[in-house]
């Protein structure tokens, strides 16, 4: 625990106390509106290279459980609150400060958040870096030279190294069923543990595969579905497996989540678009085109698929409430399937669990 | 889908009278669910025999009616006006009973009204325990193991497989009433047999105890296309055991995983879906054990409620609203959040602050026991306070419940026997603990209270700054202060400065609030709001409203003396100054109003109503111009604070009000005007009140200065009773805070004056005459208006005394007086240079807004200009324009099993209603329809009456022998009765043994008293007699008028004729 400071890339500068690995450190500062689920958001690899805001300022107050972690270990560069609870926690409950401490993250407490969260809303989303005092001329060169989102590869770091079958995800979380009646691939850019989860809930076999799978890792290996998960940063970066994803679709069911959403919009001929500040949140309506009904839903991206550039066939099937932009595409003829946010939730609400269903349904 | 076009006309049911547990929150949902019914624009009635509320006032409804909530005034509304659909989620369980008994008596389908919000089997699903807890089951989840009884019988039965403490629970009843818990197998049937007394369909449920548990609420609304969100979840603070409304909670849930939260998130939804709530919004309760995780269902209520108005002010969504637009047919992605303007209702607000409500119990009105607190409410009132931390904004709410406590602090007294119970103290009394010895009491005390670990650390935390400041004030420490919520005033006490001296430090280090608004989506999309709490130590952003702007003060939490009525007319007087083109700063801490929608002001804060932060406001606002006289004594206590902070208090001087307030100088004023007050003097010590008394002849009033609602008030008969007096009141009578000691005027007729001036002219808005005896206070005492047995020459020298006040104090804006006459003389009692709780009723009776006239006479015009006076007169008079209008005030004694509920100088009404009519006897018949008070129709009456009476009874014992009453009276009474040729039945008075006139009330073979005040030896058994009466609910009157009226009224009532009248205004 150290005096710090955040500053951003406009040299706005916010001064807290800092706990954890304060070398200084460095990423793209997001903010998340979720009042519940801090452990479940630091350990989503989606975050991987981001320092992310929490809008509720009162975090910690439930220590952290081993069945919340989304990922093996802490995804998030920094979480930057308001106050940090230090009191007592039930039994068998780590608290925060700790987790952060012993998994070498950082935490950046006494911060102006909703300050800090208005700044990012009329300013845009920008790097950020945090550092202790007498650092601060070193952190401001690192800060300039720091890449943007954009041009970062967070992914490699997110997803799994080799072929995995059927990972365990530890305490908390079910094991792979031993019947499966679904077998599918998964190309893993971050993908958070409740996606599996949430196949494994539903009889299917999981095969991760590295970012740098190809057609051939999937096509004509007994899959029923390919599944292109979460992860971090821009989807345009991503240019070599989206040729990947194009020789798949037609060939076999291709589903998407998030990132894997963004992917399927550009492998299908679409583009998207980096967006003012995203949408970050746990209270995001979305409305069902189809059905005409509205649920809530939990959200993390930057980006977002550009409707007018949607080719033909390429149907919107679900459609952000506020800001109309698409959270859901269908291609009915090349069976083909996505949504922006996370129908896993966690955190999150449960509204949508019934996409998964969805997806195995039409294969 | 849009609205719907196959209804076009919605009557909307209000609540009716303020009682515990039923409270001015009504208002608000009524309020707002008739605003946005008639921006889509359907014809819209409202019935609320509430006088006092927002929502009756001319211009809000196309039709009100301010008649009782009974069926058959219901049913002639329906051929009168014709509404096709009934709204029945606004006006609380007392609207929800009431449509039921419609579509039972099958009223609703003779008219062929629909109903809308929560549909018949709805309600009954969830209102309905058996079939409840089955429902639940069904779903999954887990209700606390119970059981239904009907009998004592089946009672005897559960205790077998439960086992103690046992909760006991009447089916269908407000607020929890008639619920109780038992500790051990004695208490057991006695309460079971109360609660199966007070469910109206005699079922009681009995279940296990989870008192300790954690305890949540879950503010949830779903649409008619599935849609379902969550509002709000609140955390109560004070674990399960406690009524949640007697509770301090927080919103949202502080200590709650996002696992465990969208458990009970998912089992709301499909509560809603199971029970069928698919147009609005409700409640669902949890309790969780915090040792095993497992969750249980305690009840859904399918309406809006207190939580809903909580969780909209926590929140800044209007759960009324979009539910009065839901019941028509929209969908929540079709209704517009009005907070950002721009996103849809079908989102979950997300909050960056916390919201901690603190309860307003009236310990001195309703002392409680220790163990007092349970599945009852018994508190009057609550405040709200935002904050960015818990120790923020739990400080600030304390302060604004306005308990006389500064925050969080230690309390006096028995610690270790009150952190044992229930009771209002408890987090107090943790607090002094802690504070005392350190974070290693937190784990102890969270075994003995319940409390969870997590709001102990933030006490603990709080005591570190205690410890940190008693060591001396830095400018550093004075932040950190500041930002936990902390007043001046506190940290002045706590490091041995002044308060002037902390101020001054603030100002050098530029130590002042920050503005913060409340968006709903915590600072995700640019919100124009208008709704702000304040904090310390962060970005302030706003942008001043300037001098141009007013403050109007609120009057703060509910308590006995000062609700409802205040509220309305600081919402009167701010949407009369928004018509003048004047922007409005609304101030209020009390979460249940009207003032405090974000719709009401142009800028609303919810801060604690404090010198300090009203002052920090009016800097920040750059605004100087004050409204303190529509609050109540809240605002009127810290004007002259505000004056030294720069403040311009809008109409009457300080000046002039402290001349009415300080009792020394009122009597000079009296008497410099040639106008006559009962013989008072001032009592500094115990000895000194003795001797004041016996110099003006006894009986005597005896109060303190400064206060609202006779606190502490009393009437000594002699010297005996002043030893009650001292023993009891607790007050500490000194030269610093003397005792008033008047003369008693028993048996005089008693008026209530409102008058509007612009210092120059007198507008009087009408005048009440009490019904009930002298002594009575006079929010408890029926009133009529116009008065009804009073001479002209009396009416005239009021008129002519008010506008010699009002000259000599320049009043500007409204003015309450109290008059007495007794033996053909006036006298006057007190001068409020303010808004008092008549106002309302007065204005509606009349079809004058005098909020609006008084701020109109702020803006400039005078009362010629306005028309309310004539031109080359000084002074006119309102008259009611509906003929009778009768106020009648509605208690809640059936909260306080052990509280005596008897009246007297003290006011301990918590509501009230009115009756209207073309004659007296319809008007009072109504007024005590809708209060509650059955007149029977025929039975046996008793009559009681003085020496005085004896004369003035006889007509009125006449008539009740020929509407069909068998009369019993009392010896005296019964021989003088006979002498003019009327024979009753002889009955023992309370001292001459047994059967007496109590044990016959008692045992309910009465179903009228008529009593009046035998004198002071007297006293105890005419108390007795009212005493067992109330408790009974069996009708009593303590003056032959209200006899008389009762008498009037019993005739008029068996004619069964129901009359509704639409309320108008005076052209």
């Amino acid at each position: 625990m150290q005096k710090a400071y955040l500053r951003l890339k406009d040299k706005t500068t916010f001064e807290g106390i800092a706990y954890g690995c304060i070398s200084p450190v460095a990423g793209e500062v997001v903010f998340n509106t979720s009042m519940t689920g801090y452990p479940e958001i630091l350990s989503d690899p989606s975050y991987n290279g981001q320092m992310v805001v929490m809008t509720y300022p009162l975090i910690g107050n439930y220590g952290v459980d081993e069945a919340e972690h989304e990922s093996s270990g802490i995804s998030a560069a920094a979480l930057i609150v308001k106050k940090l609870y230090k009191g007592p926690l039930p039994e068998g409950k780590r608290s925060l400060e700790e987790y952060i401490t012993s998994n070498g993250a950082v935490l950046i407490e006494g911060i102006d958040t909703r300050a800090l969260t208005i700044h990012i809303r009329e300013n845009g989303s920008q790097n950020g870096i945090i550092y202790t005092e007498g650092h601060e001329a070193e952190a401001i060169e690192m800060l300039e030279s720091f890449p943007l989102i954009t041009e970062r590869d967070l992914i490699t770091e997110a997803a799994v190294k080799e072929k995995t079958v059927n990972p365990d995800l530890g305490t908390g979380f079910i094991k792979a069923p031993q019947n499966a009646k679904y077998n599918i691939a998964i190309a893993d850019y971050g993908i958070k543990y409740s996606i599996i989860e949430d196949f494994y809930k539903r009889g299917c076999r999981v095969t991760l595969l590295p970012p740098t799978w190809t057609s051939e890792d999937v096509l004509g290996k007994g899959f029923d579905m390919l599944f292109l998960s979460n992860g971090p940063g821009d989807p345009a970066y991503l240019q070599d497996t989206v040729k990947e994803i194009r020789k798949c679709i037609g060939m076999i069911p291709v589903r998407g989540i998030c990132l894997g959403h963004q992917l399927i919009t550009i492998a299908l001929g679409g583009k998207t678009v980096k967006m003012e500040f995203g949408h970050h949140g746990g209270n995001q309506p979305v409305l069902d085109v189809f059905t005409g009904k509205t649920f809530v839903t939990s959200q993390n991206h930057g980006f977002m698929s550009d409707e007018a550039s949607l080719p033909e066939g390429v149907e919107v099937w679900l459609r952000n409430a506020n800001d109309q932009s698409v959270e859901g595409l269908v291609q009915r003829k090349l069976n083909v399937m996505s949504v922006q946010f996370h129908p896993e939730a966690s955190p999150g609400p449960h509204d949508r669990k019934d996409i998964f269903d969805i997806f195995l349904k039409e294969l | 889908m849009p609205a719907r076009t196959d209804i076009h006309h919605i009557l909307v049911i209000g609540s009716g009278p303020i009682v515990i547990g039923q409270a001015c929150e009504f208002d608000y949902s009524g309020n707002q669910a008739v605003r946005a019914l008639k921006e889509e624009g359907y014809e819209v009635s409202l019935i609320n025999p509430n006088p006092a509320t927002v929502m009756t006032t001319p211009g809000i409804a196309d039709h009100i009616f301010l008649e009782p909530l009974k069926c058959e005034y219901i049913e002639k509304i329906f051929q009168q006006v014709a509404p096709d659909a009934i709204l029945s989620t606004m006006g609380g369980q007392s609207a929800l009973n009431l449509t039921m008994e419609l579509d039972r008596k099958g009223i609703l389908s003779k008219y062929g009204v629909k109903v809308i919000g929560a549909s018949a089997q709805a309600i009954n699903r969830a209102e309905d325990r058996g079939e409840f807890k089955r429902l639940v089951s069904e779903l999954g989840l887990e209700s606390a193991r119970s059981m239904i009884v009907h009998s004592l019988e089946e009672a005897e039965k559960v205790k077998e497989s439960l086992p103690f403490p046992l909760i006991i629970r009447p089916s269908f009843t407000l607020g929890g009433m008639g619920g109780s818990i038992a500790e051990c197998e004695e208490d057991y049937l006695p309460l079971v047999e109360r609660a199966l007394d007070e469910s109206p369909v005699h079922e009681v449920l009995i279940e296990e105890s989870l008192i300790g548990w954690k305890e949540f609420e879950m503010e949830v609304m779903r649409d008619s296309r599935d849609n379902a969100i969550i509002v709000c979840s609140i955390e109560n603070i004070d674990p399960m055991g406690v009524h949640t409304g007697d509770s301090i909670t927080i919103a949202p849930s502080q200590t709650l995983s996002d696992r465990d939260y969208q458990r009970m998130r998912d089992a709301s939804i499909n509560i809603l879906r199971a029970v069928g709530v698919d147009c609005g919004g409700s409640n669902v309760q949890f309790a969780l054990d915090p040792k095993t995780d497992r969750m249980i269902v305690i009840e859904m209520n399918p309406r809006v409620s207190r939580s809903s108005a909580l969780a909209s002010k926590a929140t800044g969504f209007p759960i009324a609203r979009c539910s009065a637009k839901l019941a028509v047919g929209y969908t929540l992605d079709e209704v517009v959040n009005e907070i950002t303007g721009q996103s849809v209702s079908c989102f979950e607000p997300a909050l960056d602050y916390v919201a901690v409500k603190v309860p307003r119990f009236e310990l001195e009105k309703f002392p409680l026991p220790v163990s007092a607190l349970g599945t009852q409410m018994r508190s009057v009132g609550e405040a709200l306070a935002l904050g960015r931390t818990c120790g923020e904004a739990l400080n600030k709410a304390l302060r604004s419940a306005e308990r006389k406590i500064e925050g969080l602090q230690e309390m006096k007294g028995d610690v270790e026997t009150i952190l044992r119970a229930a009771h209002p103290l408890r987090l107090e009394a943790a607090y002094t603990v802690i504070k005392q010895e350190g974070e290693g009491a937190i784990k102890r005390i969270h075994e003995i209270t319940g409390f969870d670990p997590y709001f102990l650390y933030v006490l603990y935390e709080q005591s570190l700054l205690d410890r940190e400041l008693e060591k001396g004030l830095t400018p550093e420490l004075l932040k950190r202060a500041k930002e936990n919520g902390m007043s001046d005033k506190r940290i002045a006490l706590l490091s041995g400065v002044s308060a002037d001296e902390v101020k001054a430090m603030r100002d050098s280090d530029d130590v002042h609030i920050a503005v913060h608004c409340v968006d709903t989506c915590a600072g995700e999309t640019r919100a124009v709001t208008p709704y702000c709490y304040t904090t310390y130590g962060e970005a302030d952003e706003t942008e001043p409203l300037g001098e141009d702007a007013v403050i109007i003060l609120a009057s703060g939490p509910n308590r006995i003396g000062q609700g409802l009525e205040f509220d309305t007319c600081c919402t009167l007087s701010s949407l009369a100054y928004r018509k003048q083109g004047r922007k409005t700063i609304m101030i209020n801490s009390n979460p249940e109003t009207v003032s405090t929608d974000f719709n009401t002001s142009d800028r609303l804060y919810i801060s604690p109503l404090t010198a300090e932060e009203v002052a920090e406001i009016m800097r920040k606002e750059k605004c100087s111009r004050v409204v303190v006289q529509l609050g109540g004594q809240t605002p009127l206590n810290m004007a002259a604070d505000l004056e030294k902070a720069g403040a311009h208090i809008v109409g009457t001087s300080l000046r002039s009000i402290d001349r009415t307030e300080d009792r020394g100088e009122f009597s000079a004023l009296v008497k410099e005007l040639g106008l006559r007050q009962p013989e008072n003097r001032m009592g500094t010590s115990e000895d000194d009140v003795v001797k004041k008394a016996e110099e003006i002849g006894f009986p005597v009033l005896l109060r303190p200065s400064f206060v609202l609602g006779g606190r502490s008030m009393f009437i000594a008969y002699d010297t005996d009773g002043l030893k009650e007096f001292f023993a009891t009141s607790g007050l500490d009578i000194s030269p610093e805070s003397p005792v008033l000691v008047d003369q008693f005027l028993e048996d005089a007729f008693e008026y209530d004056l409102d008058a509007l001036s612009d210092g120059e002219h007198v507008y009087i808005g009408g005048i009440l005459q009490h019904i009930e005896a002298a002594g009575i206070h006079s929010g408890d005492s029926a009133a009529v208006f116009p008065p009804y047995k009073c001479r002209p020459e009396i009416i005239t020298e009021m008129k002519e005394w008010t506008l010699k006040l009002a000259r000599e104090l320049k009043v500007r804006g409204l003015m309450n007086i109290q008059f007495a006459e007794k033996d053909g003389k006036l006298y006057i009692i007190e001068v409020n240079p303010r808004a008092s709780r008549t106002v309302p009723f007065i204005s509606k009776s009349s079809g004058v807004n005098l909020i609006e006239a008084a701020v109109n006479v702020w803006e400039g015009m005078d009362l010629i200009e306005q028309g309310l006076v004539r031109k080359g007169e000084s002074i006119a008079e309102g008259r009611c324009i509906v003929g009778w209008a009768i106020k009648e005030a509605v208690f809640s004694f059936d909260r306080f099993v052990n509280v005596d509920p008897q009246l007297g100088p003290e006011m301990r009404s918590t509501g009230e209603v009115v009756g209207i009519g073309t004659t007296f006897g319809e008007a009072y018949a109504k007024s005590q329809a809708a209060s509650g008070n059955l007149l029977p129709e025929k039975g046996r009456v008793v009559i009681s009456v003085n020496r005085k009476d004896r004369k003035t009874i006889v007509p009125i014992a006449r008539k009740l022998e020929e509407l069909g009453f068998e009369l019993y009276a009392t010896k005296g009474t019964a021989r003088d009765l006979f002498a003019e040729g009327i024979l009753t039945n002889v009955v023992l008075k309370v001292r001459d043994g047994h059967p007496n006139i109590v044990d016959m009330i008692r045992h309910h073979k009465i179903d009228l008293v008529i009593n009046t005040p035998m004198g002071f030896h007297s006293r105890r058994s005419d108390d007795d007699i009212r005493t067992e009466a109330m408790r009974n609910k069996i009708p009593y009157t303590t003056t032959t008028s209200a006899a008389n009226a009762a008498t009037l009224a019993i005739e008029f009532s068996k004619n069964r004729e129901y009359i509704v009248r639409e309320l108008r205004v005076r052209k």
